[in-house]
């Protein structure tokens, strides 16, 4: 579903990106993690059409980037920390605005059954800048799977949920890998991308360093390998 | 596409079978619900330019005589002003909780988003326009209210907004945000400005001119209107996109 | 190495436009006739029209490297634009000193705001407005793609002045456009020239315009070098800064 080959991102002289090689299966749930600057929201917005790469070979579901940009954002949905949704409008108007922009049909119901999905049917017509940032973040995946996308991007979902907001995600982002699709994650949770995800691709300056499947390490041997491959020891005592 | 609105029945559903104005439509529609809740950029752009009016009095020591004669240059600076305002409360709003990025990711021609903003801006414009007209109409007891002066009002602002939209997609990436827009814009539109005042004043004669009179500066306001509109449109996705 | 090669280009340049501008002068004050009603200011006339012509071509290099810039990134291709919008912007400010000296006996005022002087005014303002855009972006592909926007943006009031003083009416002499317009702007200018001298007059103006041309030249390539040595520093920095850092990479 994703694949990048040899991709790189140059800002000027300054490289972000420099040679990733990452394939996605479809259905497969894979958490992205690395510390601040690895480049991974770099390589989030490349895949999500944002950003044009350097050089390399972005493919998403079978679809050349940046060539064939809007065969490619038929079948993608991001979900980011930033919520991209209008605080002046109602749930509703946000998810209609969507289904018109991507000229979806049967809107009005399916804008309903969205709501219904994520639990916010009763709050249809209320502003979203009068949610909790757990309703947000919901409203948010609604919007991003509205046009039932087969790949769905998450760039730090959690950031700022309280625990019970987070379990609900958790339980809507099963259901979303339920249907099949693709997803993609970047976290700072290493433990719970863990959990969740069937392999954790480790991003450190640009390479990927690691490429662990979930079956193939302890969630604390899983720490032990992230902490070897970033360098996040050797970091502290050059810093010091 | 087979597509079938099942919302409200309106001349706009005939449009919205053309996938290209769909997006434009959407586009306008939700600044337009964006604003009948908020209503904010109407009244920002109204209160401006009464203060501005009443400041130019206040300028002019209400000499009644020399307003009178300047009237129509005080009507598209104002027009100019509270525009600035307009754009850059239209293009922040995407900003705020990065929803630019969810209507590029969007399979729509970036035109197409182009488009709908010059309109939705466009037509808060005119709505400004038309209380400006009345505001000078009582004010300078001038004959404003003649449909070739709204025309022209009109023919200008969609110039005017079509410049303003792709300056203030860039401005509002910058640095320096909402600042720079008006250093950048209001130099760029004098040159539709000039002519569309000097045809505005032509009406402010009893006797409406003839068109051999006004066609000169009206072309000039037609041609830039159309350069920008081709400007913007062959343009605009590089800007929003890198 | 391309400094090399750009080096020597400079230098070949530099002699030229100091070689074209020597006879420029000496053709304009030893050649072209004297104006019968304004004597001696009129020769300033010269130096106008030559300025003003490279203004325009300035700005259309600008026009035509930000569209190449749009369809093939290149930071020379930027480098030009500013180099270009640069030198036109001191031509053009050059054009209105030397026009103002000279509007003062003509006109009897320094400035008017005439449709074609407001014009000008509009053109300086809006290209001095490139360099705040360029002040105000710090990632070099961004600031690249949005000045090459603006220069074809830009480019739009050019046109505008073109088409407005030919359409509205202007105190401004016509000196470029067919015969009718330019004898009529050669009356309004209030330039009185017997048959002979108005030969010697034209040929001093076209002097005068190619002499200005070198020069803009020779301008363009010194920029140019400064960028590409601006750049030079620049990338040397930015290495001894990743060296100190650590990073080997």
């Amino acid at each position: 579903m994703i694949e990048l080959r040899g991709l790189v991102k140059n800002y000027g002289l300054h490289a972000v990106l420099r040679g990733v090689n990452l394939h996605v299966k479809k259905g497969e749930f894979v958490t992205l993690v690395g510390t601040n600057g690895a480049g991974k929201t770099t390589l989030m917005r490349i895949v999500a059409t944002l950003l044009k790469p350097t050089s390399g070979d972005v493919l998403i579901g079978g679809w050349p980037l940046p060539g064939h940009a809007d065969q490619v954002r038929q079948h993608i949905g991001l979900v980011s920390h930033q919520a991209l949704l209008y605080g002046d409008l109602t749930a509703g108007e946000n998810l209609q605005f969507f289904a018109r922009l991507y000229q979806l049909d049967h809107q009005t119901d399916r804008v309903e059954k969205a709501l219904k999905e994520v639990g916010l049917a009763a709050r249809k017509r209320d502003p979203v800048s009068t949610f909790s940032r757990g309703m947000i973040q919901r409203l948010t995946i609604a919007r991003a799977t509205l046009h039932e996308p087969d790949i769905l991007l998450l760039d730090e979902p959690y950031t700022g949920l309280d625990q019970d907001a987070a379990h609900l995600l958790d339980s809507l982002l099963e259901r979303e890998m339920d249907k099949g699709r693709t997803i993609l994650m970047i976290t700072h949770d290493l433990i719970h991308g863990w959990n969740l995800s069937h392999r954790s691709v480790i991003l450190n300056r640009g390479k990927i360093v690691r490429e662990v499947n979930r079956g193939e390490a302890s969630p604390a041997e899983f720490l032990d390998i992230y902490a070897e491959n970033t360098g996040r020891r050797a970091a502290a005592r050059v810093g010091g | 596409m087979s597509k079938q609105l099942t919302e409200k029945k309106s001349i706009f559903s005939v449009l919205g079978r053309s996938p290209y104005a769909a997006a434009v439509w959407a586009i306008v529609w939700k600044d337009l619900q964006i604003e009948r809740h908020t209503k904010q950029t109407l009244s920002v752009m109204i209160m401006f330019s009464l203060s501005t009016v009443v400041m130019f009095n206040f300028a002019l020591e209400t000499n009644l005589d020399a307003a009178r004669n300047v009237a129509t240059g005080l009507l598209w600076a104002t027009i100019l002003l509270a525009g600035t305002l307009g754009l850059n409360r239209s293009l922040a709003i995407e900003q705020e909780n990065r929803t630019v990025d969810a209507i590029l990711m969007a399979p729509v021609s970036r035109s197409a988003i182009y488009i709908g903003k010059v309109l939705s801006v466009t037509l808060f414009s005119i709505v400004l326009e038309v209380a400006l007209v009345f505001i000078f109409i009582m004010f300078f007891n001038k004959p404003l209210w003649r449909p070739q002066v709204l025309l022209i009002l009109v023919l200008g602002t969609i110039g005017y907004i079509s410049a303003g939209v792709l300056i203030t997609s860039m401005t509002i990436q910058t640095r320096t945000r909402e600042v720079l827009l008006p250093v950048l814009l209001l130099p760029l539109s004098l040159p539709l400005i000039l002519p569309a005042a000097m045809a505005v004043a032509s009406y402010m004669f009893p006797q409406t001119p003839t068109w051999g009179e006004v066609q000169s500066p009206i072309l000039l306001v037609i041609i830039y209107d159309l350069l920008m509109i081709t400007t913007g449109v062959m343009s605009y996705h590089y800007v929003v996109e890198s | 190495m391309e400094l090399t090669r750009l080096d020597r280009n400079v230098r070949i340049l530099n002699w030229a436009a100091a070689i074209a501008i020597f006879i420029d002068l000496a053709v304009i004050f030893f050649y072209a006739p004297t104006e019968k009603t304004m004597g001696n200011v009129q020769r300033i006339f010269y130096f106008h029209v030559g300025a003003a012509w490279v203004g325009a071509v300035a700005f259309f290099v600008a026009l035509v490297a930000g569209i190449i810039y749009l369809r093939k990134p290149g930071r020379k291709w930027d480098t030009l634009a500013v180099a270009s919008v640069e030198i036109g912007l001191v031509f053009l400010t050059m054009a209105t000193v030397a026009g103002s000296v000279w509007g003062k006996p003509a006109w009897n005022a320094w400035w008017t705001w005439s449709p074609r002087l407001t014009l000008i005014t509009i053109a300086w303002l809006t290209y001095a407005a490139y360099f705040m855009l360029r002040g105000a972006i710090e990632d070099a592909e961004k600031r690249g793609r949005f000045s090459a926007v603006y220069v074809i943006v830009a480019f739009v009031t050019i046109i505008m002045s073109y088409l407005s003083v030919r359409v509205l009416r202007d105190v401004h002499p016509v000196v470029v456009g067919d015969t009718a317009e330019s004898a009529k702007g050669a009356a309004e200018g209030l330039q009185d020239f017997s048959g002979v001298d108005s030969m010697r007059m034209v040929i001093s103006l076209n002097v005068s315009v190619v002499a200005f041309s070198i020069l803009y030249a020779a301008w363009m390539a010194n920029r140019i070098r400064l960028q590409h040595l601006m750049d030079e520093t620049n990338s040397l920095k930015m290495r001894v800064a990743a060296r100190l850092q650590g990073d080997h990479a």
